[in-house]
């Protein structure tokens, strides 16, 4: 379909984008890989769309004192083959190869597919993974906030209105720890029915540290701290795995029923938690 | 054979036009002043249109009509593109007081844009009377279900208190005695889902009226004839008055075996004497066109102890939606297209087709033999398994044979008797051969099993049949004139819907002639310039419109071969064409070429070299086919990969033999769907719940398996240059092959469409629990 008409402004510069976007009636667009789907689909028919896409120096991505700095509209393809995401944060770039194909990939972007918050989106449970923070923008404001506090419910995340992702923050991963990112994509739009981001520490044999992130799932991701706990406390795979959709609330669709579901979820987890356990070292 | 057109692999004749992107398909013409048509759907499954008021509708600028059942004619009539009589009923009507399901025609209007229309549906205001629903086919039946066809004028309705559409039952020999005849009888039920075509090119139309004021109508059609002759009787006005022109087609599988939008936009276009158009969008293509007729399967076999079936009986309950559409055809093929796999004496098909408030059913790839192949070739595995025998020998111990009659058709014909099919080619056993060499059955029927690991290996198989064109009913007929150049102009009312007829047709007339490819101009499927055909469908076109191309040819050859004899002053007996020339078969060698033959008719002779011929067939030679697929399972999660599908098919000769091997090729990318992963879900409101390639799966490119397509040739007496048919054949093992393979590789039976990894988990826990994975990852 035709989307409702809009208007539109591509902002050349962020004060520009933060001044016209600061009466809250309008909708922030970067790769426009969800709300132009949205739009055409009649689900979404906002007065106003603002592009960030003509925003100098919003898609660079940068280190610095142990953590890599991404902007907003960096696309999914820039963090899969950028050499310092690779280097520092490969979990990520593992994770960005995993959305969509090339073409959304070389559209979609980092910042755009967050404040979409899909509840099926593959970035999240990364994010959650590596303890990584977004910083959020207005035009008279700069606030950043843990990942785990920005994903709230479906489509719904912590940026308020007159707000724009910025960036997003990532701690750098050890060399020697292992990651993985493991995802059942639905057969048809290849979002995630069900996504698990492991990472793993090992000293002398043993677990030290654990993070797992967990996206499709249920409402919104969400860390498994009790699976994390048990790994750390010298448990096996299987044991923590089992644990890991504990307490949380799970999602059923035509795909998927929620108990098939919370049986992917430990399958997935499982696999991730291997291989990652194998790359540690 | 010794051919230089035929059986070669030529390009399509229609080829540099669709690559180049050339004004091809119906959508590729912008005409003055064209209007965009747009249907309003109902939102109820059942209900009674009390009040519809349009006035705020017509009132908005740009709209230019607005159409309820007030403003039109009521003709009972099926959608059905087929041969008058159509064997539906005439349950139909271009728009109606009463609506049946979510999405039937309620209003239509035609606006200066799309944007226009859209909002002109929004101001039509209607109150809806809610009736109760029956959405199961199961309790369509029932007493006291609410009855979906209680309108008095519609008729050929097989049962309408009971929402029954249509009902069959045929035997041969008898069955009771066969089973008692049997060492073992054995019964299960198997259940198929509602698949939806998804063709590249949704069902669009464009209608206006020309400087005589006749209706022409531009639309993508498998049945240009049909349509033209129920537009006329729907709408009243002589067939006369009336032109259908089908351009290039993007694909049409059954689906556009039907008039579905050609009435009401022709309507719209005589209401507002301007061009309309009106193109379905793909939600509207999912619930508002046509889908596979679900089916419920109960399949019966009484075989002896040494594997000899002796008796088969299939009852089929299927639901046709709210319309009847093709509902006793499609069933009717269920039993008569998939019982005389078998040699059995003893043969029986039961069938109720009910509507229910749901999608309307169609034709579709396959055409009921899909349903009923899943059963049989699931049943047959299953049975040779019980036995210890391999599959592979139980179908060379009881398939079909060459010299066999086929008594069941002879019963179950296009809605009525039929006539007894004769086999006189048979590649099925070589399709079997070279289907397990390309597998390598052998060996993987032994070693499968045994691997290690959570992800099970295992072969599967099935043997399948189909039809080439209806016997006594599909007809066809070709013109062909020649030009100053030594071409010909071919006309033929044939369909091409992307399949590539007007390429095979052209090869036969090429053939025939004696000249190259180049040389044959073809049109084809305008009902104004192209001579009567039945359409495309049921494999009918490449043995009946090439059956009526080759006799046209072998006519104007002859004419040839007379201007020819006086140029070269030999009786004609010693004359053949090949080569753009014609030639004495005696020497001395002498030839003109075909131009200097033109020029001489032409122009000498006062001669117009041209005549035509009308085909048909008393029997409808079946292609036969052996699907063999290794598949994966991933015992933790349930998903099934399917990683090698073997197709080996008998075409007859195939004209084209790359164009042959992408039919097939498509066949079962549209059979792992209906396998694996297509189904169009409806609530328990009747609202479709999947009607977009985001939620319903399709296989596309990336998604495919290794594929092995081959062609096991025959001569086919029937045929044209000993051609069959191929298009839908491939389709139908796909599915019993896929679950056969499921059955070696973890043990387990699965015997509902499609097989979803959900699904295949539960059974596999059910049957299986050894399979379970360690305790911490069972389901709770």
């Amino acid at each position: 379909m035709i989307p409702q008409n809009f208007e539109y402004s591509a902002p050349a510069t962020l004060q520009e984008a933060l001044q016209l976007i600061s009466g809250g009636e309008c909708k922030v667009m970067a790769g426009g890989m969800s709300l132009i789907p949205l739009m055409k689909l009649r689900l979404a028919a906002p007065e106003h769309v603002v592009d960030l896409g003509r925003v100098p120096g919003l898609n660079s991505i940068s280190e610095s004192g142990g953590v890599v700095c991404i902007g907003a509209t960096a696309t999914h393809h820039d963090i899969e083959s950028s050499p310092v995401i690779r280097g520092r944060v490969p979990l990520l770039a593992e994770a960005a190869s995993h959305i969509g194909d090339v073409q959304v990939r070389n559209r979609g972007t980092l910042g755009g597919s967050i404040a979409h918050a899909d509840p099926a989106a593959d970035y999240p449970a990364s994010l959650l993974a590596l303890e990584a923070k977004v910083r959020l923008v207005s035009a008279n404001s700069d606030r950043t906030v843990e990942a785990a506090d920005f994903f709230l419910d479906p489509f719904t995340t912590a940026v308020e209105s007159g707000e724009i992702v910025l960036e997003v923050l990532v701690p750098i991963e050890e060399p020697r720890e292992g990651y993985r990112y493991e995802k059942v994509p639905h057969p048809a739009s290849g979002f995630a029915v069900v996504g698990v981001a492991a990472r793993i520490k090992k000293a002398g044999g043993k677990t030290t540290l654990a993070r797992i992130g967990v996206t499709g799932t249920g409402p919104r991701a969400f860390r498994a701290l009790a699976a994390e706990k048990l790994l750390e406390s010298g448990a096996d795979v299987a044991t923590a795995a089992a644990a890991v959709a504990e307490g949380q609330e799970t999602n059923a669709d035509l795909y998927a029923s929620a108990e098939y579901r919370r049986h992917l979820t430990r399958v997935w987890a499982a696999r991730a938690l291997t291989l990652a356990l194998s790359r540690a070292s | 054979m010794n051919t230089t057109v035929v059986g070669k692999n030529l390009r399509k004749v229609d080829g540099f036009k669709l690559v180049t992107g050339g004004a091809a398909f119906t959508d590729d013409v912008l005409l003055p002043g064209m209007l965009y048509g747009k249907i309003l759907p109902s939102p109820y499954a059942h209900a009674r249109i009390k009040r519809i008021d349009t006035s705020k509708a017509k009132a908005l600028p740009g709209v230019h009509a607005v159409l309820t059942y007030k403003d039109v004619p009521r003709v009972p009539h099926t959608t059905a593109g087929q041969a008058w009589p159509e064997p539906s009923p005439y349950d139909t009507y271009l728009l109606d007081s009463k609506v049946r399901f979510v999405g039937d025609r309620v209003a239509a209007v035609a606006a200066e844009s799309r944007a226009l229309a859209e909002q002109a549906l929004r101001l039509i205001d209607v109150d809806y009377e809610v009736l109760p629903a029956v959405l199961d086919m199961e309790a369509a039946m029932d007493a006291g279900a609410p009855v979906i066809h209680d309108e008095p004028d519609s008729t050929k309705i097989f049962d309408r208190e009971h929402n029954i559409a249509a009902h069959i039952r045929r035997e041969i020999g008898n069955v009771d005695d066969g089973f008692r005849e049997a060492d073992f009888i054995f019964e299960r039920e198997y259940r198929t889902q509602r698949q939806q075509h998804c063709m590249l090119e949704p069902h669009v139309t464009i209608c206006w009226l020309d400087g005589d004021g006749r209706l022409m109508i531009r639309t993508s059609t498998q049945v240009p004839y049909h349509c033209r002759r129920q537009v006329a009787m729907i709408l009243q006005i002589p067939v006369s008055r009336v032109r259908v022109i089908k351009p290039r087609i993007g694909g049409g599988f059954g689906g556009k075996q039907e008039m579905l939008l050609e009435d009401i936009c022709s309507a719209l276009a005589l209401a507002t004497r301007r061009p309309v158009k009106i193109e379905y969008t793909r939600e509207e293509e999912f619930y508002m066109a046509r889908s596979r007729h679900p089916q419920i399967l109960r399949m019966k076999m009484g075989v002896k102890r040494d594997g000899t079936v002796v008796a088969s009986h299939l009852q089929v309950l299927a639901t046709t939606g709210a319309y009847g559409s093709h509902a006793s055809t499609v069933q009717g093929n269920t039993g008569s297209k998939v019982l005389p796999l078998y040699r059995a004496p003893h043969l029986r098909f039961e069938c109720d087709v009910v509507y229910t408030n749901t999608p309307v059913a169609g034709a579709f790839r396959g055409y009921g033999c899909p349903q009923g192949f899943f059963a049989q070739e699931s049943l047959a595995d299953e049975i040779a398994y019980k036995l210890g025998m391999d599959p592979v020998e139980f179908h060379r111990k009881n398939a079909i044979r060459l010299g066999d009659v086929d008594k069941l058709s002879a019963q179950l014909g296009e809605g009525k008797e039929g006539l007894p099919r004769v086999i006189r080619s048979c590649g099925l056993p070589e399709c079997v051969k070279r289907g397990a060499a390309a597998i390598d059955w052998d060996r993987k029927r032994q070693s499968l099993p045994a691997r290690a690991g959570f992800v099970k290996h295992g072969v599967g198989m099935s043997c399948t049949m189909q039809g080439s064109g209806i016997a006594g009913i599909d007809w066809a007929a070709s013109f062909l004139k020649m030009n100053e150049d030594g071409s010909f102009f071919l006309q033929v009312g044939a369909s091409d819907v992307g399949a590539g007829a007007d390429t095979v047709l052209a090869q036969i007339a090429a053939e025939t002639l004696g000249v190259s490819l180049g040389k044959i101009i073809v049109t084809s499927g305008d009902t104004d310039f192209t001579p009567f055909d039945t359409g495309a469908y049921a494999s009918s076109t490449t043995i009946i419109s090439g059956g009526a191309v080759k006799k046209a040819a072998e006519k104007v050859r002859a004419q040839v071969l007379g201007v020819a004899a006086k140029m070269l002053a030999v009786p004609v007996e010693n004359l053949a064409c090949a080569k753009d020339e014609v030639f004495t078969t005696t020497k001395p060698r002498k030839s003109v070429s075909m131009a200097e033959v033109a020029l001489q008719a032409l122009y000498q002779e006062k001669l117009q070299i041209m005549d035509g011929a009308s085909h048909y067939n008393t029997d409808s030679p079946p292609p036969f086919c052996a699907t063999f697929a290794e598949v994966a399972v991933d015992t933790q999660t349930g998903r099934v990969r399917v990683v090698h599908l073997a197709t080996a098919v008998d075409p007859g000769v195939a004209i084209n033999p790359m164009q042959a091997e992408g039919q097939v090729e498509g066949a079962v990318t549209q059979g792992l769907g209906f396998a694996l992963s297509e189904e169009l879900m409806l609530n328990h409101t009747g609202w479709p719940m999947n009607p977009n390639f985001l939620d319903y799966k399709i296989f596309s490119a990336k998604d495919m398996p290794k594929l092995t397509t081959i062609l096991v040739e025959t001569e086919e007496p029937l045929g044209p240059y000993g051609a069959k048919s191929v298009s839908e054949v491939p389709i139908n093992g796909v599915a019993p092959a896929i679950a056969n393979a499921i059955f070696h590789a973890v043990g387990v039976r699965i015997r509902k469409l499609p097989i979803r990894p959900e699904d295949m988990l539960r059974a596999l826990y059910e049957q299986q629990p050894e399979l379970k994975p360690e305790e911490a990852l069972v389901t709770q």
